[in-house]
């Protein structure tokens, strides 16, 4: 383990010599040259990694990421094994949701409530995947990349459902009293119980060096990045000042994660969840605004996923963009959110598998539709869609701006704290995973936190490019590692669902209406 | 469960649900008095938030003068304005000392009112387990005292458990009063 962290520092180091090396004039030809060393020193170490986990085949004329059919194939074997859990306990994930199982009495001190839970991921996942992701799905995949993302959403629900649930059954408690979960604990713990506790340990580690680098990529230099895009769009700030952005957000991000300060912690959960509310709040006042438009938007979102016009690729260049996206934005079958779902307070762990399944719908079907509708009725986004025009978070924004000029104001204080909560959350999962391969320990950790804020600079820094392709594969490639053991341990999540659902009906497990 | 009269008083319960990840103060006694003194490191943390909130108040004023940009210096004064005053309502809790002064005989600190050192009866060191909705759950620990009304105050809380139990002895010692240790196992 000592040779990763060695090689991690090692990238560092070589990183920094470029950047050092890079000569320009004034203060915007050094942070242009800095940017060019950044992408060009991921391009040239980190480019076969991109290639290895983006790996096409040719498919209709387009060519077919194979994990972006892994993650659409698990979904998909998931949702039939459970027999469609998405569609058929629903009802009863909302009953959950509501304390409906939940002795009022018997609610202890500093309890999370599955209710809790589900506002905490939401206020993870609902973030620049639904502002950004959702502009770049659109401004090369077209309208038609909506339907796929909605289809990708629903299938999802159960990918979640799954490594929710097994998040929590093989949850650990820490030496500290903290408690640890999600995937590098149940492929071990879970494949040892089988008897393949290789296997297992091997899955773990490599999940967790994905999740590392997930961390450091998708987590942490996208947000940053976006987030200071974003700066750029609304007030016109020159991209090269994004390092002061990157040295602001990165300060406030040592604060909490090194610092440990109680209260920023608490506000930012605070605010996060209304900051969902206001992005929806402007969604809906476009949409609301726009009502005659409504029908025309869905019809060429629908005739988009089937015809692909305009689209590099046709109709599968818009299936891939659209589940590229969701994928990125609901992290169904990531491995992330187990990690953040295993800290309820629950003894039956099918129940958080059940909450956590509406995390996708909410992020992915409902929010994700809504900034779609946003972006194809301001009508910004026209064919040939290669993302040579406006892409990403300046797509979304503009296409809100259509409609009031005020809300790129508002946006720009969304995507910031989107931005800032991503990066706390990310670094917590960045974090376990240190910690599972290290230790715990003063000196791992703060390795670890000190690493992750350089990042934000870098990040905030950087033009889009090879660094953003990083980001996607990392958090792809967790995936891979995450999906093989839910393939082995979903016996186990139906056997949990069984047993729950027949203690439920047959009185055992009371209801409280 | 203590009884005093009719009064039952669990001393196994917490005074305060959150806490800081760090040391945040350390007793010192000086011949008539024991003080709470904060840590360096806890005062750093909250001056990063009020360097970076004087920091975009003055960029938004740069900002203002050189382009003009008013709808910017806004948003940059408005982000600094609300950081820095949170570093400033963060570092307060820090400032304030609360001290036990056998000259006047009374513990004062800023949130409570005064308590005659007399009317102290022991001293209680908790634990709990902070959870955290976006990161990494940790232990933190309480140094309470009951008052014979049956009152209990938190004196010290943070999540260095020794200096807190070597701090709680020295203030028992101080104080000649019973020093307890209610730490309990916590499942989550």
């Amino acid at each position: 383990m000592k040779k990763i962290q060695q090689l991690l520092a090692l990238m560092m180091l070589a990183f920094s010599a470029n950047t050092f090396a890079a000569e320009g004039s004034g203060f915007s030809g050094v942070v242009a040259s800095l940017s060019s060393a950044v992408d060009g020193f991921f391009n040239d170490y980190t480019g076969w990694f991109v290639s290895l986990i983006f790996k096409s085949v040719p498919i209709g004329g387009a060519n077919f990421p194979i994990i972006v059919a892994w993650l659409l194939l698990a979904a998909t074997i998931f949702t039939v094994y459970f027999g469609f859990v998405q569609f058929t306990r629903v009802g009863m994930s909302i009953d959950i949701v509501r304390g409906k199982y939940t002795d009022p009495n018997s609610k202890d001190d500093g309890e999370v409530s599955h209710f809790q839970a589900l506002t905490t991921a939401l206020s993870g996942t609902v973030g620049l995947g639904n502002i950004a992701g959702v502009g770049a799905a659109l401004a090369i995949g077209g309208p038609g990349a909506t339907f796929w993302m909605i289809l990708c959403g629903l299938l999802g629900m159960a990918s979640k459902f799954c490594e929710c649930t097994l998040g929590v059954k093989y949850r650990t408690i820490l030496p500290s009293g903290a408690v640890s979960g999600g995937p590098m604990y149940y492929l071990s713990r879970g494949f040892a119980e089988k008897g393949m506790g290789g296997l297992g340990k091997a899955l773990a580690v490599g999940f967790a060096l994905m999740c590392i680098l997930g961390s450091f990529g998708g987590g942490n230099m996208f947000q940053a990045n976006q987030a200071h895009a974003m700066l750029t769009y609304a007030f016109d700030v020159p991209s090269e000042y994004g390092v002061i952005t990157g040295v602001v957000m990165a300060a406030l991000v040592f604060s909490v994660i090194v610092g440990g300060m109680p209260s920023i912690a608490s506000v930012t959960e605070k605010i996060v969840p209304w900051m969902a509310v206001l992005y929806v709040g402007m969604a809906l006042v476009v949409i609301v605004a726009n009502f005659e438009q409504i029908g025309a938007a869905f019809t060429a979102i629908f005739d988009g996923a089937f015809t692909g016009a305009g689209v590099v690729g046709g109709f599968i260049g818009a299936l891939i963009q659209g589940l590229k996206r969701a994928t990125f934005s609901n992290e169904a079958g990531v491995g992330s959110a187990a990690i953040a779902h295993s800290a309820v307070k629950t003894k039956e762990p099918v129940t958080e598998g059940l909450v956590s399944l509406l995390e996708p719908f909410i992020d992915t079907v409902v929010i994700c539709t809504m900034t779609a509708l946003v972006i194809t009725i301001a009508g910004l986004n026209s064919a040939p869609f290669d993302g040579a025009g406006l892409t990403g978070v300046t797509l979304t924004a503009a296409s809100f701006t259509e409609t009031a000029e005020i809300f790129k104001y508002l946006l720009a204080l969304a995507v910031i704290m989107f931005a800032f909560s991503t990066m706390i959350s990310w670094s917590y999962y960045g974090l376990k995973a240190w910690t599972y391969l290290f230790g715990e320990g003063v000196t791992a950790e703060l390795t670890f936190k000190i690493i992750f804020c350089f990042f934000v600079i870098v990040g905030a820094t950087i033009q889009f490019g090879a660094v953003i392709d990083f980001s996607d594969a990392a958090i792809f490639a967790m995936s891979i590692f995450n999906i093989i053991g839910l393939y082995f341990l979903m016996p186990v999540v139906k056997q949990e669902l069984a047993s729950f659902v027949a203690r439920v009906y047959s009185g055992e497990i009371k209801r409280f209406d | 469960m203590n009884e005093a009269g009719n009064l039952y008083i669990d001393l196994q319960k917490n005074l305060i649900k959150d806490g800081p990840k760090f040391l945040s103060h350390t007793l010192i006694v000086k011949e008539h008095k024991a003080y709470l003194k904060p840590t360096i490191s806890a005062m750093l943390f909250c001056v990063v938030y009020i360097v970076i909130g004087f920091f975009l108040i003055s960029l938004a004023s740069y900002v203002y003068y050189d382009s003009a940009k008013l709808d910017l210096a806004i948003f940059l004064g408005g982000f600094g304005i609300a950081i820095g005053t949170f570093g400033v309502s963060l570092i307060q809790p820090f400032l304030k000392n609360a001290s036990f002064d056998k000259s006047t005989g009374l513990f004062e600190n800023s949130s409570d009112r005064n308590v005659k050192l007399a009317r102290i009866v022991s001293l209680q060191i908790n634990n709990k387990v902070v959870l955290r909705k976006q990161a990494l759950n940790y232990s933190c620990f309480e140094l309470n005292m009951l008052t014979k009304s049956g009152r209990r105050i938190n004196i010290i809380n943070h999540n260095n458990l020794p200096q807190l139990t070597a701090d709680a002895e020295k203030l028992a010692d101080f104080l000649q009063v019973e020093l307890s240790d209610h730490c309990r196992q916590i499942i989550l």
